[in-house]
């Protein structure tokens, strides 16, 4: 989604309301309970919140000019790849086998097998349609964010096609993007 | 959990921007690998032996052909080496006047000029001046993250170009671009 992304692509980007800026906190607090405790820092009340509106129906969310999070349309907001090696925990997390990193980091979506081979584990807990962090085997931080395609369970009982969608990764637009001016 | 999780300070690649342990699915392990060998050489062991031998057989070699001692002669090539890649990946900023043409009433626009202020321009006094010229309002306006920008009412976007340059002899016209279906078109 964020192989080319550049910030030409940013075709508007606004301050947003307070009342805005509180839904987002919300949101953003319910879906990741693990932040909670230092959203405080990451999303200070004070200081402006701006969302960056760009093509495709993407919303970035920006504090001090550095993305912190996305969302496309009304979906859950995904943190950026940096947001989340710093706080690695507040995501569930769906691990790759090797083989599989060369191409999720050129852009592939994930699929199943990766998930379920011996280096590749899986959170049995994860339904379809929510963010993961996909992190590789034998590494340390994660490499991509995902969107799963179906729930856990699916993916080890089909195991065939596209179990999780790769939304950013390692290296794409969105990562090279530290800060959007 | 923990009363608030520190943020984990992940060492990323001073060249490829990745996290170290993605270096060797890079764009190219080539240039990171004097980096890596410098600030973390236990990730890649294989690394640093393999520069072991080669500069080994290096510093031999050199040693069998003039005879300089071997501390003098490996220190300056470590340096080339770690200068190529650095080089490389800091983009300088450029320099550049933006000039967009918005749309505001199916027949009425506004021309927005970004960046005068990176040729040393006061933005105060330009706005004051594009008023006068082009006999219309022209006005600073804050841009949405901190940045300065000047509004002038009405299409300009042509004539513009030449009494920037005019004016300012500093801005080259080459830095001078539009914006056009979102695309940077240069005005020369």
């Amino acid at each position: 989604m964020f192989k080319k992304f550049s910030a030409e692509e940013v075709s508007a980007q606004n301050q947003v309301k307070a009342s805005v800026q509180r839904k987002i906190r919300q949101s953003i607090a319910d879906e990741y309970p693990g932040l909670e405790p230092v959203l405080d820092d990451l999303l200070p009340k004070k200081s402006p919140l701006i969302v960056a509106k760009c093509q495709n129906h993407l919303n970035l969310v920006l504090v001090n000019n550095v993305p912190l999070f996305f969302n496309i349309r009304d979906g859950p907001y995904m943190p950026t790849l940096r947001l989340l090696h710093q706080y690695p925990n507040i995501m569930k997390k769906l691990q790759v086998d090797r083989g599989a990193i060369k191409f999720v980091l050129s852009g592939a979506n994930i699929m199943c097998p990766g998930l379920t081979s011996p280096g590749g584990s899986l959170d049995e807990e994860v339904g379809a349609e929510t963010p993961v962090a996909i992190m590789a085997e034998g590494k340390q931080h994660a490499l991509a964010i995902g969107f799963t395609k179906m729930s856990a369970k699916d993916i080890k009982a089909i195991n065939k096609g596209i179990g999780v969608d790769n939304m950013h990764y390692l290296n794409d637009g969105l990562w090279k993007m530290e800060r959007l001016e | 959990m923990a009363e608030k999780p520190q943020p984990v300070r992940v060492l990323y690649c001073a060249v490829c921007s990745l996290p170290a342990e993605y270096c060797e699915f890079g764009p190219d392990l080539e240039k990171c690998k004097p980096w890596l060998i410098q600030n973390t050489p236990d990730l890649y062991p294989d690394l640093a032996e393999e520069l072991n031998s080669r500069e080994a057989d290096k510093v031999g070699e050199q040693l069998q052909s003039t005879g300089i001692s071997s501390p003098a002669s490996s220190a300056p090539k470590a340096e080339e080496v770690k200068h190529l890649p650095g080089g490389k990946i800091k983009k300088k900023d450029k320099k550049e006047v933006v000039i967009e043409k918005v749309v505001r009433n199916k027949r009425k626009c506004i021309t927005t000029v970004k960046g005068l202020e990176l040729f040393g321009v006061k933005l105060s006094d330009a706005s004051k001046k594009l008023g006068k010229k082009f006999a219309t309002g022209a006005s600073v306006v804050k841009g949405p993250t901190e940045k300065e920008q000047i509004d002038v009412q009405g299409d300009i976007s042509y004539d513009i170009v030449e009494f920037i340059t005019d004016t300012w002899p500093d801005v080259p016209e080459t830095a001078i671009f539009f914006i056009e279906d979102g695309k940077k078109v240069p005005a020369v």
